[in-house]
């Protein structure tokens, strides 16, 4: 926390960069959470398909998210590009060099790991308790909102643990966003990371190393809500 | 009131259930008695129409269970209780334990009015809540974390959670195996109360004892077949099966 307090404290003495800085930390933000907010959405009730049900072609299902969690995250981000640009699929919606498709690398990036998580999370809630929720005349329905309320804290590590991954991710930002700003020092499509890099690349290392700790400090604050909930033996 | 005829049922090539017939009526307590892994439990599950028999009927109220649809058979199966050998509470305060049954009974927009009353604690305790954890001696920890309960506490609470919603059948697997004298002895209070207010009781279980304490008919179920099925002082004075009489004295030993 002490970084991100020297990070304000560094931030104040550079004044007109400010809008420049909050308007990064805006799109790092933005970005970030709603495809965390998205990927959420799909990943837990993947979760507990997977976890609960016996479709054909679970192992399947199971390996592609572990091989999620590892997929270089510059391959998401050039796939991304294939898929928004003018000759791929989702062409029309002319989405290159937006957040849109900021989101959309970061939704596929986040997913597996915040599927793998909740699965752990989820499997680990004991049948007598899924069996007691049916028993007093739950539907299907009810007993995975029982399954979703024991695990919560395992969800939520989950989807923090998604956040952490989306927001310091680099590569394919880069290159599906392209790290953009505008006229006036207003970032469109530029995040922590890649301002970082860029800032640090041309030797602007005063304005690299705030936003860097403003990053550091986002990142150390979402762990450590996640050592929290696991401190507190809550999980599962 | 709930009967179970003929049914069998096979977990792969091992046959769980052969060919039984039982059935139990508004205010009565039936015992099923019998050995650990002599199909018990799935019997139980069969009553309380969570499992389908391979074959045999099921009936509530002369409602073939698995020939109607499934809001039908749920509307049926809403009318059962059931209480396991482990607790098995949420992790929740006992109110909201106890409350669950009541809830998921609800509209979804009165579900969902009731979730955000419940997040700024407005929320008051239902009277059946209360009903409830009186038979079982526990209203005063009705706002205690279910899950700093003892053993003894949990299985009573997760008795009025099975009574909350008045259920018509209330299925009872081993419910005091764990417990101790004291705690055995407030669940078969709440077996009787719940028995005088017309619920139809099963209650499996180990304790031949407790059966003869508690049962109006006892059911012997030995290798998967209910051997003897009869009103418990006939049953446990004069067994006409051999088997029966072999297990009662204890000369059968599983």
């Amino acid at each position: 926390m002490t970084t991100g307090l020297a990070s304000l404290a560094l931030l104040a003495e550079f004044p007109f960069e400010s809008v420049y800085v909050r308007s990064i930390i805006y799109v790092s933000l933005y970005v970030s959470i709603i495809a965390v907010v998205l990927s959420t959405l799909v990943s837990v009730p993947i979760a507990l398909v997977v976890g609960f049900t016996d479709i054909p072609g679970k192992r399947f299902i199971k390996s592609v998210i572990n091989t999620g969690m590892g997929f270089p995250s510059v391959v998401v981000g050039l796939l991304v590009l294939f898929a928004v640009s003018n000759q791929g699929p989702l062409g029309p919606l002319e989405l290159v060099f937006t957040k849109e498709a900021m989101i959309m690398s970061q939704f596929v990036l986040a997913t597996p790991a915040i599927t793998a998580v909740s699965l752990a999370a989820v499997t680990s809630v004991e049948e007598n308790v899924r069996d007691a929720a049916r028993s007093l005349g739950g539907t299907r329905l009810d007993v995975a909102l029982v399954v979703i309320k024991e695990a919560r804290y395992g969800i939520a590590t989950a989807i923090l643990a998604g956040f952490g991954r989306a927001i310091s991710e680099v590569g394919s930002v880069l290159i599906v966003g392209g790290n953009i700003a505008g006229s006036e020092g207003v970032s469109k499509t530029r995040t922590l990371t890649t301002a970082i890099q860029l800032e640090a690349r041309q030797g602007r290392y005063e304005t690299a190393m705030v936003l860097g700790g403003v990053l550091v400090a986002i990142v150390l604050l979402v762990n450590a809500i996640v050592v929290r909930l696991g401190d507190d033996k809550v999980m599962g | 009131m709930l009967r179970a005829d003929s049914v069998s049922l096979a977990y792969g090539d091992e046959t769980v259930v052969d060919d039984l017939t039982l059935s139990v009526d508004s205010g009565e307590v039936v015992a099923v008695i019998g050995p650990s892994g002599v199909g018990k439990t799935t019997l139980l599950r069969l009553l309380s129409l969570s499992l389908e028999p391979d074959s045999g009927r099921v009936t509530f109220d002369d409602t073939d269970v698995w020939a109607v649809d499934e809001d039908e058979r749920l509307a049926l199966r809403r009318r059962v209780g059931m209480v396991f050998q482990e607790a098995s509470l949420f992790d929740a305060s006992v109110a909201r334990n106890v409350e669950y049954g009541l809830r998921i009974r609800r509209q979804w927009r009165e579900r969902f009015r009731e979730q955000l009353r419940s997040v700024v604690r407005l929320n008051g305790t239902a009277d059946a809540v209360e009903d409830a954890l009186e038979v079982v001696g526990m209203t005063e920890k009705i706002d205690q974390d279910a899950r700093s309960l003892s053993g003894g506490e949990a299985q009573r609470v997760s008795f009025a959670r099975a009574l909350a919603y008045d259920p018509d059948v209330l299925l009872l697997d081993e419910p005091t195996s764990d417990l101790d004298p004291r705690n055995t002895a407030v669940i078969e209070s709440a077996i009787e109360t719940a028995r005088n207010s017309g619920i139809g009781v099963v209650v499996a279980t180990h304790d031949m004892n407790q059966a003869e304490r508690i049962a109006d008919r006892v059911a012997v179920l030995l290798d998967s077949d209910l051997t003897e099925v009869g009103p418990a002082k006939a049953v446990f004075e004069s067994p006409e099966d051999e088997r029966t009489r072999k297990f009662i004295s204890g000369e059968l030993v599983y």
